[in-house]
């Protein structure tokens, strides 16, 4: 089994490399010999990477959420395969490069630094802390995919505005899809953090005795929460509009980073597992 | 290959030229019997209002392309026409041009896709009036194919090149769902009518037309299955539209930065999309500052057109390519009707010698002994002669290799000194096509 590990760990970023420069290809090219190339690879990807962490959990008998670079490849795994539902549901495939880019950093990141761990808390082996934390990383996945459709959308929204007809212009789809895309991500990843931060509350004063309401995770957390809470509900009472709700959503982004930055390295946190 | 013919096209002639001798449907089905019975046994004529083209096979030899210009202009009289305003192509070359017709390698607007069903509808009208023969047929088919192909198998018909339909590539940019939007298109002449219908075609929900003259937008309105907007009235309903393509003639701007800035905060902020096609300027530039306000005039979409046609000319290559390929197939099934009239020759060689022995012995032996005689040599010249016919005759239905062909055909004709021998060449036509025609049913 750890040989096996040892080969998924060496294979996963590889694979993630492979489907961003098929993706890159054809978002620069839109050869028509790529077809479904693309989509396949990066399913294929998403398998192995599957395969890869049920194969963690059985060998160190604990969901793999322990660590950060246990936790950073379960970020990679959840960007591609939500991109990869989001794909499927809008066949909208211009714009893959950008998204599994962030699943190359996160997964060549962990692959280098990840090592055996057999041993952790007791606490950390909780069925509820796995769904706490899974649920809270694939919110955190729908915030960085809405953040990048965001990115794109403000390209594009320039490039149509100074005239310029080049790649942008050429191989991205229409404004309203880059803003539809941006929100349903946002959505999901508000729902998502949503179910954390409701898990966590629940479970966490009964795991931790010195829990803490103004623990700096958790305000961290629902201070991000509330940014993308007041972005959606406006775009549904006040019919915000592309632009605006984009600024809502790269500014939720921006704040998740700064929260995650600091509540990991510098705040003293009760959350903090390793 | 004795094909032949002319064309006068956007290369050779001006446009009032290009006008005067377009053809319409009527005109060509009353040229088509006059050619056929001084010119062509088979043809066709093309005309489009960039070219008008006429190819045939002539009925005898040594008939000119002159008597086909001479046809022509004798069906559509104009001044000012000279010799030099048409090209002239034979045999390999007519054949290629006209499958550089098909792909819209030779069009105007590189990549155009009209020309292939014009194309085909030109040798439709051939074919309703038994002016089309098998060789045309096949042309035509390969023509068709290459155009298809093109179309498939390469860029060359993508992207907008005009600025009208450049417009309608921004607004898709802009919005995902045409449906649920509403466009205004200011002006009825042709820019705004070619923008209407593009817009009608892209399928946008609801197209309202504003024009000085109420009776010209009602028309556009009708063909469009859109609204009208009276001209004096249309600032008030700025805000109702998505969409707003501007192309009057007015020397003044239209529509002011401020009337938009108003009409923004009627739509509380929901985007438009402001193309001014016009010469001079309909819309005050000044409103491209204003937020989630698209604007764009003939300069900007111009960039367009000039980017998708210099992408269109970079496929000229490819397709040039599947001209080529298609060119070579088409000769070499072609040249494989040399097989059918050397069969013929053949077994006419052979049948004139066993009818020439038979008559040798007629008065030697009884007649139910001739009749015995005649049975055994007629299946005697039938078994030598099936493995050669079987083995051309395969050769010519399934278009094989042409050298392999042509080798077996010549070491046939020099053995037997069959040069001699009747139906031997593709010159008799009509005959052979059809018997190619035949066999290849078979």
């Amino acid at each position: 089994m750890s040989q096996t590990i040892t080969t998924l760990n060496v294979l996963l970023p590889l694979l993630y490399l492979t489907s961003f420069t098929v993706y890159l290809y054809d978002f620069f090219k839109e050869q028509k010999a790529v077809g479904n190339v693309n989509r396949i690879i990066l399913f294929i990807t998403i398998i192995v990477h599957v395969s890869y962490l049920l194969a963690l959990t059985v060998e160190y008998d604990h969901p793999p959420i322990t660590t950060k670079f246990e936790i950073f490849s379960i970020i990679a795994c959840s960007i591609a395969f939500s991109y990869f539902i989001l794909e499927l549901l809008t066949d909208i495939r211009g714009t893959g490069a950008f998204i599994i880019l962030f699943s190359v950093v996160f997964q060549v990141i962990s692959s280098i630094f990840i090592g055996p761990n057999y041993k952790v808390p007791e606490v950390l082996r909780n069925r509820l802390l796995g769904l706490h934390v899974i649920s809270a990383l694939l919110g955190y996945s729908g915030i960085i995919i809405s953040a990048v459709y965001g990115v794109l959308f403000w390209l594009l929204y320039r490039n149509l505005k100074e005239n310029k007809f080049g790649l942008i212009f050429n191989r991205l789809p229409s404004l309203e899809i880059l803003e539809k895309l941006s929100f349903y991500a946002a959505v999901i990843g508000f729902i998502l953090l949503t179910l954390a931060i409701v898990i966590g509350i629940i479970w966490l004063p009964k795991a931790f005795p010195d829990f803490s309401y103004f623990d700096p995770k958790l305000t961290g957390t629902l201070f991000v929460w509330l940014v993308y809470g007041v972005g959606i509900t406006s775009k549904w009472i006040a019919n915000l509009y592309g632009k605006k709700f984009i600024i809502f959503s790269l500014i939720g982004f921006v704040v998740a980073i700064a929260s995650l930055i600091v509540t990991n390295s510098l705040a003293r946190t009760f959350h903090s597992f390793y | 290959m004795n094909l032949i013919g002319i064309s006068i096209n956007h290369r050779t002639s001006s446009l009032e030229l290009r006008e005067a001798l377009h053809l319409n449907r009527d005109e060509i089905v009353s040229l088509i019997p006059r050619l056929k019975e001084q010119i062509f046994s088979e043809g066709v004529v093309i005309s489009t209002c960039n070219r008008t083209e006429i190819l045939g096979f002539p009925q005898t030899e040594g008939l000119g392309v002159n008597s086909i210009i001479g046809s022509l202009l004798q069906a559509k009289p104009i001044d000012g026409i000279k010799p030099e305003h048409f090209t002239r192509f034979f045999s390999c070359g007519a054949v290629k041009h006209l499958f550089s017709v098909a792909s819209g390698i030779d069009s105007m607007v590189i990549g155009d896709s009209q020309i292939l069903g014009q194309v085909k509808e030109a040798f439709e009208i051939s074919e309703d009036l038994d002016f089309a023969g098998s060789i045309s047929r096949r042309i035509f088919d390969t023509a068709i194919k290459v155009g298809k192909r093109s179309i498939k198998e390469t860029t060359i018909g993508e992207g907008a090149v005009t600025v009208s339909y450049a417009s309608v590539q921004v607004v898709e940019k802009i919005f995902a769902n045409l449906e649920k939007k509403s466009a205004l298109v200011i002006g009825a002449g042709e820019s705004g009518e070619l923008a209407a219908i593009h817009l009608r075609d892209k399928g946008v929900g609801k197209i309202t037309i504003s024009n000085r003259t109420i009776e010209r937008a009602e028309t556009l309105a009708d063909k469009v299955h859109g609204e009208i907007v009276p001209f004096q009235f249309l600032k008030e309903h700025l805000h109702n539209f998505d969409i707003i393509i501007s192309a009057t003639s007015s020397n003044e701007l239209i529509i002011h930065a401020d009337e938009i800035k108003t009409a923004m905060k009627k739509r509380k902020g929901t985007p438009v999309v402001l193309m001014d096609i016009a010469v001079p300027r309909d819309i005050d530039p000044d409103v491209r500052k204003i937020d989630n306000v698209f604007y764009h005039d003939m300069d900007s979409l111009k960039i367009i057109v000039d980017q998708n046609m210099q992408k269109r000319k970079e496929q000229i290559p490819l397709v040039e390519k599947i001209v080529m390929e298609e060119l070579v197939g088409f000769f070499n099934w072609y040249n494989t009707l040399d097989v059918v009239p050397t069969i013929k020759s053949i077994r006419s060689f052979f049948e004139e010698i066993r009818l020439d022995e038979l008559e040798k012995i007629k008065n030697k032996v009884s007649d139910e002994d001739f009749t015995k005689i005649e049975d055994m040599t007629r299946r005697m010249v039938g078994r030598l002669l099936h493995n050669p016919t079987v083995k051309l005759r395969g050769f010519a239905e399934s278009g094989a290799n042409i050298k392999e062909v042509l080798t077996n055909t010549l070491i046939l004709k020099e053995l037997f000194n069959l040069d001699d021998f009747p139906t031997n060449g593709k010159s008799d036509s009509e005959e052979n096509h059809n018997s190619e025609g035949n066999d290849e049913k078979k």
